[in-house]
This record gives C-alpha cells, sequence and structure tokens, in this order.
C-alpha cells in the first residue's frame, strides 16, 4: 500500500512508465491487501462488541489469503513487491487456479456470513443508528475511505485518480447512506467482494512482458512526485523530493487515520460509553508503533532511541502546541 | 432472529478446525521462497558492497581497514525485504526460512564476518578482496608454474595451465 504510494510517486518524478503488466501485478496486490484487511476488520469489529464467533469465522476466511500472499511474495504482510520501476516477482501461471480457487473461496464464504449476520437483530441493536457522522459533517472534517462512504460520500481515489490498473478493469464505488457503523461494515463487506472481482478481471486481462521498466540511470535530483492511493482504510499520499545519489531529499506520507479520527468527536457526542469502542473501531484506526523511535547515524554507527514522552515532546516542539 | 443465529451455528459446524499444530505438530508452516533472517556465506562474499547500496534500512556497513574489509549486518533493523539476497552477484546472501527471529538479546540479531585482501605481488598493496580473486581461474602468478593443488573454481582442472 505505503510502498506503492511511494514508487509511483517516484516514478512520476523521474518519468519512469510502468509495464502494463507490472501494474496490474501491483493492482492484484492491493487488493488481496484489501480483502484481508476488510477481513481482519469484521472480526475485530466483532471481537468489540463480544461477538466472537465473527472474529473466528472472518479469520478462518481470510487465512487462505494470507497463505496465498506468502506464496506469491515470500512473506504474509509486508510483501516487499514493489520497487521504483514494478514489481520483484511475477505471479506465474501456475498460481493462477490456486489464486481464483481462493477468491471463489472468499466470494462464497463473504456472502454466506454477510447474509447470517444482516438479520441478527442482536448484532443490530449494537450498530445500527449508533455512531452517525452525516453526510454534511464527513464533508466537512474530510473523511476518507469507507468511513466516508458509509456516509454516503462516494470518495475513492481509484475511481476518482485511476492509478496502477484501474483505469482498464474499473472500480465500483460502495456507497451506503445509513450514516451509522451498521453502513459501515456492509460497505467493507461489498468492498470485499468488489475486489474480488477486480482480482479475477485483472487475472483475465493481464498482459505478457516484462514487470519491471529498465531503470538504468540514476533518478534526477530535485524532481517533485506526489501520488495518492486508496488504501482499505482511505486515502494515503506520499510526496516525494528526489535528492543526490537516487535517495529522497524529502519526503511525507500522509495515512487515512489521522484523518478519519477527526470524525470522532462528532461520531461519540451523545452516544453510551459502552458505544464509544465500537465507533473508534468502526474507523478501522491504526495507532501505528509509534511510541519508540530508533534514530541511526550512519557515518557514527551511534544509535539513539526516543522514548514516548520524548517523542511527545518533539510533536508538541513541532506543532508549537503547549 | 432465530434464523440469523442457525445460519451462523452452520457456518461454524460445518467448517473444520484450520489452526495449525504449531508448535508441536510436524513440518514448517512456512512455505517455500518465505524470506526468513538473512543467512550470508562468507566463503562466496566478494565483498563488493552491492547489498550494502541496496539495503533500505542500511543495516549493512562496510568497514575498509586495509588488510581486511569488516562487514557489520545489524538485522534488528531488518525488513526482511530480501533486496540483498537478490543482487548479491554470487548469491553468497541467502533468505532463510528461520522466522522465529523474537529474542530479548539483540545480539543475537548480529552478524559481522571479515574478508581478507589479497596483496598485489608486485607492489606489496591490498587491492581487492581473497575471494574475488580465488574466481579467477589462474593460479601460476601466485602458486606457482607447476601448482597442482586443488580444481580450480571455474571447472579448470588442476594444473591444466601450467602445461601449456
Amino acid at each position: 500500500m505505503h510502498s506503492t504510494a511511494y514508487c509511483q510517486a517516484v516514478e512520476q518524478a523521474a518519468e519512469i512508465t510502468v509495464p502494463a503488466r507490472g501494474r496490474y501485478i501491483r493492482t492484484i496486490l492491493l487488493e488481496l491487501e484489501r480483502i484481508q484487511s476488510h477481513l481482519l476488520w469484521l472480526g475485530i469489529a466483532g471481537h468489540i462488541i463480544g461477538f466472537d464467533t465473527v472474529l473466528m469465522q472472518a479469520w478462518r476466511i481470510r487465512e487462505p489469503v494470507m497463505w496465498l500472499c506468502e506464496k506469491i511474495t515470500g512473506n504474509r504482510k509486508l510483501l516487499g513487491m514493489n520497487l521504483v520501476g514494478g514489481v520483484r516477482r511475477d505471479i506465474p501461471q501456475e498460481i493462477h487456479a490456486e489464486l481464483l480457487q481462493v477468491l471463489a473461496g472468499i466470494d462464497k464464504e463473504c456472502k454466506k456470513v454477510l447474509d447470517a449476520i444482516t438479520t441478527d437483530t442482536t448484532l443490530f441493536m449494537r450498530c445500527e443508528n449508533v455512531g452517525r457522522i452525516s453526510a454534511a459533517d464527513a464533508v466537512a472534517l474530510s473523511l476518507l475511505g469507507p468511513t466516508a462512504r458509509a456516509s454516503g460520500i462516494g470518495r475513492d481515489i481509484r475511481v476518482d485518480h485511476p492509478y496502477a490498473a484501474y483505469a482498464e478493469v474499473g472500480c465500483q464505488v460502495i456507497v451506503e447512506t445509513g450514516e451509522d457503523i451498521w453502513s459501515r461494515v456492509v460497505v467493507r463487506m461489498k468492498e470485499t467482494l468488489e475486489a474480488v472481482r477486480i482480482i479475477r478481471d485483472c487475472l483475465a486481462l493481464m498482459p505478457k512482458g516484462s514487470i519491471m521498466a529498465d531503470v538504468t540511470d540514476r533518478i534526477p535530483a530535485g524532481r517533485i512526485g506526489l501520488s495518492s492511493v486508496e488504501a482499505p482504510r482511505g486515502e494515503t499520499h506520499h510526496f516525494v523530493i528526489t535528492g543526490e545519489d537516487s535517495r529522497p531529499y524529502r519526503w511525507k506520507a500522509r495515512a487515512p487515520t489521522f484523518q478519519n479520527l477527526q470524525g470522532i468527536p462528532v461520531m461519540v457526542q451523545g452516544e453510551n460509553i459502552a458505544d464509544v469502542p465500537i465507533g473508534l473501531g468502526s474507523m478501522d484506526p491504526c495507532f501505528s508503533c509509534t511510541e519508540r523511535w530508533e534514530t541511526v547515524d550512519l557515518r557514527s554507527g551511534r544509535v539513539r532511541v526516543y522514548s514516548k514522552a520524548e517523542l511527545q515532546e518533539l510533536c508538541r516542539k513541532r506543532y508549537s502546541i503547549r | 432472529m432465530f434464523k440469523a443465529k442457525l445460519k451462523e451455528a452452520i457456518i461454524c459446524f460445518s467448517n473444520p478446525r484450520v489452526t495449525l499444530p504449531y508448535p508441536f505438530g510436524p513440518g514448517n508452516p512456512v512455505v517455500e521462497g518465505f524470506r526468513g533472517k538473512l543467512d550470508i556465506d562468507e566463503t562466496k562474499c566478494i565483498g563488493c558492497g552491492g547489498c550494502a547500496n541496496v539495503c533500505p534500512s542500511r543495516l549493512i556497513r562496510f568497514y575498509d581497514d586495509g588488510t581486511v574489509t569488516r562487514m557489520q549486518f545489524v538485522l534488528d533493523r531488518c525488513t526482511y525485504c530480501g533486496r540483498c539476497a537478490e543482487v548479491c552477484p554470487e548469491k553468497a546472501i541467502t533468505m532463510t526460512q528461520q522466522f522465529e527471529t523474537a529474542t530479548d538479546d539483540k545480539s543475537d540479531l548480529y552478524i559481522e564476518q571479515t574478508l581478507y585482501m589479497a596483496t598485489c605481488a608486485r607492489c606489496g598493496r591490498c587491492f581487492e578482496t581473497t575471494n574475488s580473486i580465488d574466481k579467477i581461474p589462474t593460479r601460476r602468478q601466485r602458486q606457482g608454474r607447476n601448482y597442482l593443488g586443488p580444481a580450480m573454481p571455474h571447472g579448470a582442472p588442476a594444473g591444466a595451465e601450467g602445461q601449456s
């Protein structure tokens, strides 16, 4: 996800064209990631409201996707497939049959689970009309991804600014107008099914040829690149200024969670305390591992570890918060 | 309500256990091509520094001390991308199947190796690692005209060039 965004930004800066097959493989991997992320979220959401059956079942459905990713790329997560100019490994013809079989399984199981939980009144009572964010608020707070789409805002980078192979295979924007947690569940489940459709189309349309552009020259310094990718949680933007020696001079990434968190005050207003965890969880927040930060001076080899308190202090200084 | 619970029960009961008996069961839970902890074969390494150049975490460092080249791998920063293994011209670096790398001692994730530099026969200065010199299928310069030692790395029989 982030590696795609970064590579696209550098490719834009250096004016590198990625071969078609490389773009298709990127699309397939992005959608596999979306499937596993949405299924993982469904399990977590079920766990938060005390419905652990759905946790077990969603993760069981998800597991074949992880095994497949491991087979294709060499790891379950952190696929490490992107390089500036294309992708590192091909998806050979032998894996296509297995991929399609796993997708058929996901498709069937997701529909079964969706069918079972849509009539479950216990789940409905916890999710319907809880954690509401109106469409007007969603626009005002610039919410992204499934959170915005569940409030009736049809925002999707895949359609608005197509990248990789999305212009060729197309993508249906899933919009629900319920504005509550239940809509977010439905949006994510339908997006999983849409992702299955996209991967199938990609496999059918994937052209033959090289997967890497021929990047032999150094990347020119002082160029600017900006790219956006629709991550499972929303939009990810990467901004790069290229520097000397084919290394970045400046790099800024904006992940969707920070933007989505701005919706929390609106969401929890007037709600019960017990609904706050699932409200927060319905945005699929990623409080990444930023409590510890290690810097290494490459010349002297000196390592300095910043603690959580030091990071907070730095952050406050940077944004002048006292 | 009852119908939904019934459907959920059917989903649960119609699927067998999928968890692996790890760590008590037989077999390795990772597939072929898995990128685990990296391993380096110092007999193959020629010290070209390609791995240090591509490493995104820049955890591979080279120190040229004149007579030896020291290489440090600080693997606690490794992201297991496997780029080093991919670019290594001698296939000295391999990604093993080892995934149980959690440790409370950082020195477990530290590899250091020393490559000896060959000395120039004329000026006596060190100029290249011995591993890369050994690749060259002639030993007449260094071992003498009638060298009859073990076979050459590239398949030339021992002493072959000495007979011409």
